[in-house]
């Protein structure tokens, strides 16, 4: 097969010059004045102009979020409804939130409701944001035979933060009736024998795919920590979900049939019925992070000296839709590094055709219409010419919405 | 000068690679193959006086670290490290405290006494 591109006046052996990874100059383009320390999008950044501006951004992520009504034109004081939840997993982005966080909102500002002296009066800007702040980590080894535990790790780190209380979780708690009363959610009784532990594998181990894994595992994740956020009184839950993240988590989201919920996964205020909507019981989760990229989220953390304790890798990780789709972004990032923003931002644009009829009795997202009617059209479920008789068994099919259906029937083409 | 010494951390999780040691103090043939083979040559031993190669050579640079580290740091999973001829896409690498892609990515001479760093994200 011929190589050249056919133009006579080209040079056989000429290679194309590498395309500059930075615009204009290596100079800081902030100050003009210090050589650049990084590179972020073809913008180059001092070191000290580089923090300021990662504060910056951040700020300008979640302040927007805080106060229950968004503002109007006037700039309204900070005033939660709640307290705070920070979802913490080991990763980069959730260490470098709790720092951000903690540096931002707590340890520079003085408990609510506290007046040091009478000239600094009560000076909001001075005053913490929210009352309480618990970090939440859930521990997943469980569901996997020989991984580690990570919790005494993630204790060490989450301690060195005064005034915020750990909240350590284990994935098997959403099988533990125990810890679904200790957050005030009743359930119906059932007969079940065996440990929450046990309940966990079984359900893991029912699954049709690799890739439903991790899925269920996010899911259930997801769940403990809303009902945390909601049983400690807390209005916002934070997660360290940074830009490179976002637009791998929704890729990944549209590839497994999540594409309903692409707002959802960016931003959603969430309540477990609508009773307690309506009582204005909600937890709003926003991702303060949603606005840097990866890689400005690994400088922050090598230069502030933050210890990372890391995230174990679900073995048969590599085979599922995430996994794949992690890596391909990641890629893509190293020569084209707008494109995780392109890929956040066009996912913005987009909303559903149709509105939503209920929520989804699993993930507790919304629920779009028609999915097992989709699903019969969409797919062969008998070779047989008779009509299909339908069955006196109770399902959970019509109550799902179409990611979760698909998570727990699509089988593996393998 | 015929070696160059240097310092490389690990960061971000890649230490567990590489021995489980963050840091790491180096000296390199101050000039080294064109092609970054990082085994003697058969034919020419590098000569134990001054330590170089023979044939087509190089300034030592980042390109012939980092299959330095592959083949003779690196404990477990290359694919975790290298793809290809460089670095796996992921892996921050900092020169002396700066971006690599502000000092020439792989080709960038590596002179004495600089620290290189390797973050996993």
């Amino acid at each position: 097969m011929s190589t050249s591109c056919g133009n006579p006046n080209a040079e056989s052996d000429a290679l194309m010059p590498r395309r500059r990874k930075f615009d204009r100059s290596k100079l800081c383009i902030k100050c003009k004045i210090n050589q650049g320390n990084i590179v972020i999008r073809h913008a180059v950044y001092c070191k000290d102009c580089f923090l300021p501006m990662m504060y910056n951004k951040i700020k300008r992520t979640i302040e927007p979020t805080i106060n229950p009504t968004p503002e109007g034109p006037r700039k309204k004081n900070l005033n939660p409804s709640g307290n705070l939840v920070i979802a913490f997993s080991g990763g980069l982005g959730s260490t470098v939130l709790l720092d951000v966080i903690y540096r931002g909102y707590f340890s520079s500002r003085r408990p609510r409701g506290e007046t040091n002296t009478l000239s600094e009066g009560k000076d909001p800007k001075k005053e913490r944001v929210w009352k309480e702040g618990k970090v939440c980590y859930v521990e997943v080894c469980g569901a996997f035979h020989g991984m580690r535990d990570r919790t005494d790790d993630v204790r060490r780190i989450v301690e060195r933060y005064d005034d915020l209380e750990f909240v350590p979780l284990r994935i098997e708690d959403a099988f533990d009736e125990s810890w679904w009363e200790s957050v005030d959610l009743i359930l119906s009784p059932c007969s079940r024998n065996g440990t929450p532990l046990s309940a966990l594998c079984n359900y893991l181990s029912s699954l049709p795919a690799p890739t439903a894994i991790p899925s269920t595992l996010q899911t259930l994740t997801r769940l403990l920590l809303l009902h945390t956020a909601l049983s400690t009184h807390s209005s916002h839950l934070a997660l360290g979900t940074c830009l490179t993240s976002l637009s791998i988590s929704l890729v990944s989201l549209v590839a497994q049939g999540g594409g309903f919920n692409l707002k959802e996964e960016v931003q959603e205020e969430w309540s477990p019925d609508s009773l307690s909507r309506s009582k204005g019981r909600s937890v709003r989760v926003v991702r303060p992070l949603k606005d840097i990229v990866m890689k400005e989220c690994a400088m922050y953390a090598w230069w502030k000296g933050l210890e990372i304790v890391g995230q174990e890798t679900w073995p048969g990780a590599r085979q599922g839709i995430s996994r794949i789709t992690k890596d391909f972004i990641i890629g893509l990032e190293k020569d084209y590094p707008s494109t995780v923003s392109t890929i956040a931002r066009t996912c913005a644009k987009l909303s559903p055709k149709d509105h939503a009829v209920g929520t989804c009795i699993l993930c507790n997202r919304p629920a779009q219409p028609g999915v097992q009617e989709w699903k019969n059209r969409i797919s062969i479920r008998s070779l047989s010419t008779d009509p299909p008789v339908s069955s006196e068994k109770a399902s959970l099919a019509p109550y799902l919405c179409y990611a979760c259906h698909t998570t727990l029937t699509s089988k593996s083409s393998k | 000068m015929s070696t160059i010494s240097l310092k490389v951390e690990f960061g971000g999780g890649l230490e567990l690679l590489f021995d489980n040691q963050r840091s790491h103090k180096l000296t390199l043939p101050a000039r080294v193959p064109l092609d970054n083979s990082t085994s003697s040559p058969p034919s020419s031993p590098p000569s134990p006086q001054n330590n170089e190669y023979e044939g087509e050579t190089k300034p030592v640079d980042v390109a012939y670290l980092v299959h330095w580290l592959r083949h003779h740091l690196l404990k477990e999973r290359a694919e975790l490290f290298m793809e290809g001829d460089t670095v796996r896409p992921g892996i921050l690498v900092l020169i002396n405290d700066t971006d690599w892609e502000l000092e020439g990515e792989g080709e960038y001479v590596i002179k004495n006494g600089d620290e290189v760093v390797f973050i996993s994200t």
